[in-house]
This record gives structure tokens, C-alpha cells and sequence, in this order.
């Protein structure tokens, strides 16, 4: 996101009654039944508590213009352990494939599923749902517990 | 010498009419045997991580009693996130609190033991801290609120037995991220802590919040215990997300602030 960018949703979030705020929340006004892929290059990434974000400015696939897409998902802390990631997995600049469920109401916004790194083939996830089993880097075993 | 006497006189009468000083309470220096003791409880090293697809299920199959106006006030809440308009419970940073941390956190924790005391340190929440008093004290006769409450432990076997009060009515009992209801006071919440098995960690829960539930609510929470070294818990500053990380006109490395959406998203571009 650039500075002009930035200002634009300042000014149109305090127009909206938008508030700084964040934290932990529900994630359904994201459309989770739709899957939607866009393709182009890093801008920003936030690596912060409680929600890491990226921004992408991309093209969603079957066409369209290009434009800049917002990507939400979990804390640094999960990602690392659920989907592989480090803090510096996705850079600005890097060309990316992200799969997403997009905002409800029409924004350019998405709750990151998946995201690919073009140049190298390497994916990352973001399911906080993937851990639930005790010692996952262990082998699993023979009888899940629980 | 008459003035001398006037003074001491004066003195012993002063001495005479003070109110004896309450002695103070002093938590006694642990001795060698009160950290041998600690070999003696069960294994709960390592880093907790908490089964949210039962905690999705308990959303839908274990919904607390709640009194009439509280059922009414979930219902629309429910209806809300359904329709994509999740409300926002936890979007202010505050800490979840007691007992809403133990019933839908996301995020993993750590159980430390010291003598007289058990220490619950969560992740992702810069205020996500429980002491567990096991020295054998009471609760306080009218104990300060806080968002986790005064927590008083004992073991029995090799369960934890906690018992909590002093809660704030603010703190949410919640069933989900977007489903909750304050407890509006009087809270007083009960648990048993256990290995379930040799790496899952039982919560059970009984909530009893009179203003808001109609009889007691009972609940267990699982947690996964991990001893990979990626799991060991890091920093979580909650407030972080107000801000991206830049530069000031110097080029000195400062915090810019980022404005976020009712629902807790960063506002994304139109």
C-alpha cells in the first residue's frame, strides 16, 4: 500500500466510521464456501501480532485488471508452526500466486489460504486447524489420541 | 524538667491510644524442600495448543444455560456472524480474560510451577498471564476485579484444582469469537486440570455467573502438548497490529499507525 493509498483509507475509514482496532475475531466475513486466485507482486507485508497481513497487488485469475488485494491471517506464532512459515518466507517484491476467500461485501480483501512463491515453486498455508494432534513433529501414532 | 514531663506524659498517652498495626502478610522464602516438591507434581512442560475444532463443536453442541436476556442477546449475535457480520468480542486488544481465554483461544501456553504457585503465560496476547495461588492461601474478602481474577489452586492426585473470583463483569463468557455474553459480576469460576493422556492437557470448566446464566456451565477444553522447539511460545503484543513498521522523516525506525475495519481486519482498499 502506498502513502496515497494509506491516506485514501484513512480518510474513507474515519468517513465509514472505521476504528482502529484488531485482535482476536470471527473470520465469517470472509466467504469461506469460495476459493479465489489472484497472481502478481508483493507490496507490503505486516508480520505483526495478532494477524499477519500481506499486500499483493495482483490480477485475479481469468482476468481483470490488476489492483491491490489485502490478505489477512492468523499470528506470526501460528503461522510458523501450521504452515511452514518465517518471518521473512514472504518478501515485497516476490512474484506470488494466492489462493483466498474473499470478503463478503465486494472489498478487495481475502483471508489467505494458500500462497505460492512464483520463482520457486515453495507454498505456504495459514489453517490454525492444522495442529491439533500433540508432538507434530513426531512421527504420528499408530492410534490418534483424542 | 515540668515541660519534660508534660512531653513524656503526652507520649505515653499517644502511644497508649494507637490502634495496633496489622501485621503484615509475608510470603515465606521457598526452602530447598519446597523446590524438591515440584519434582513430585506431573509433567506439564512444554507448549499447550488448543483444540479449536472442539471448541467450534462445543459452539454448536454445549451452549451455557444462559438466562433468557443473554439467550437472546447470543441468538443475535449468531444470526449476525452467519450473515458475515461477525460482532466484534475481542477487538480492542483487552485481554480475553477469565474464562473466555481457556473456552476459544487460538493461541498456545505454557504452565510454569514455582513453589506456591502455578503461572499460566499465554501467546499472542501482551496481557495473557494467570497466577494460580498454591500456597495455601484464601481468596481476598472483597478482592479487586481484574480480568483473570484471583485464582486460588490445590492439587488432588494429579490434578490442579483452581478456583477463581474477582473477575470483571466485562470479561465476555464466550462460546466463540463472536459469541459471548458479559458475566456482569458475581462470576465464580471452578476447574480441574489434568493429563487426559500422556500429551493432552484437560480444562474442565463449571462457570457460575448468576447474572447472566440461569444454573452452573460445565465445559472441558483440550489442549496438545508440543515439544518442538518451533512451538515454544513467542511475543504477542496484541496492539502491535495498530501499526506497520516505517520510517520518520530522519529515517529513524518508528510505528505507523494502520486503521482497521469494525470486524478487527486492516481496512483493505476499495
Amino acid at each position: 500500500m502506498n502513502r496515497t493509498v494509506a491516506g485514501i483509507s484513512v480518510v474513507l475509514g474515519l468517513s465509514m466510521g472505521i476504528y482502529p482496532a484488531s485482535a482476536h475475531h470471527s473470520t465469517t466475513m470472509f466467504d469461506h464456501s469460495k476459493v479465489v486466485s489472484i497472481t502478481g507482486t508483493v507490496k507490503e507485508v505486516h508480520w505483526t501480532n495478532p494477524h499477519v497481513a500481506i499486500f499483493v497487488y495482483g490480477t485475479v485469475a481469468g482476468g481483470g485488471e490488476a489492483t491491490m488485494w489485502l490478505m489477512e491471517m492468523t499470528s506470526p506464532g501460528n503461522l510458523i508452526r501450521s504452515g511452514g512459515w518465517t518471518r521473512t518466507a514472504v518478501r515485497p517484491g516476490d512474484k506470488v500466486t494466492v489462493d483466498f476467500s474473499p470478503l463478503r461485501d465486494g472489498k478487495k480483501g481475502g483471508a489467505l489460504k494458500k500462497i505460492t512463491l512464483v520463482d520457486t515453486g515453495k507454498s505456504y498455508t495459514a489453517d490454525i486447524r492444522a495442529q491439533e494432534r500433540a508432538n507434530l513433529e513426531e512421527e504420528p501414532p499408530a492410534k490418534p489420541e483424542q | 524538667m515540668r515541660y519534660l514531663a508534660l512531653l513524656a506524659l503526652i507520649s505515653v498517652c499517644a502511644w497508649a491510644g494507637e490502634p495496633e498495626k496489622e501485621k503484615p502478610v509475608v510470603n515465606p522464602a521457598p526452602t530447598a524442600q519446597d523446590w524438591a516438591n515440584l519434582a513430585k507434581l506431573p509433567d506439564w512442560s512444554g507448549v499447550w495448543n488448543p483444540k479449536i475444532t472442539d471448541q467450534d463443536a462445543q459452539a454448536r453442541t454445549n451452549m451455557p444455560p444462559w438466562n433468557a436476556k443473554a439467550a437472546a442477546f447470543v441468538a443475535h449475535q449468531l444470526a449476525e456472524e452467519k450473515a458475515g457480520r461477525p460482532p466484534p468480542l475481542f477487538v480492542n486488544c483487552l485481554p480475553e480474560a477469565m474464562p473466555s481465554w481457556m473456552l476459544v483461544t487460538h493461541n498456545a501456553m505454557e504452565i510454569l510451577f514455582t513453589p506456591g504457585r502455578v503461572t499460566m503465560l499465554g501467546e499472542s496476547d501482551g496481557n495473557r498471564l494467570r497466577r494460580i495461588y498454591t500456597d495455601g492461601r484464601p481468596h481476598p474478602a472483597d478482592p479487586d476485579p481484574t480480568f483473570h481474577g484471583h485464582s486460588i489452586g490445590h492439587w488432588e492426585g494429579d490434578a490442579l484444582v483452581v478456583d477463581t473470583v474477582g473477575v470483571v463483569p466485562q470479561a465476555y463468557i464466550a462460546i466463540s469469537e463472536a459469541a459471548g455474553v458479559p458475566n456482569n459480576g458475581d462470576m465464580h469460576i471452578k476447574e480441574r486440570i489434568y493429563l487426559a493422556s500422556k500429551d493432552v492437557l484437560n480444562v474442565e470448566l463449571e462457570i457460575i455467573a448468576p447474572k447472566v446464566l440461569s444454573k452452573p456451565w460445565k465445559t472441558t477444553r483440550i489442549y496438545f502438548r508440543q515439544r518442538a522447539r518451533k512451538f515454544d511460545i513467542v511475543e504477542g503484543v496484541c496492539l502491535e497490529g495498530y501499526f506497520k513498521e516505517g520510517a520518520d522523516k530522519d529515517g529513524n525506525a518508528i510505528y505507523i499507525p494502520v486503521q482497521h475495519a469494525v470486524g478487527g481486519n486492516r481496512v483493505p482498499p476499495e
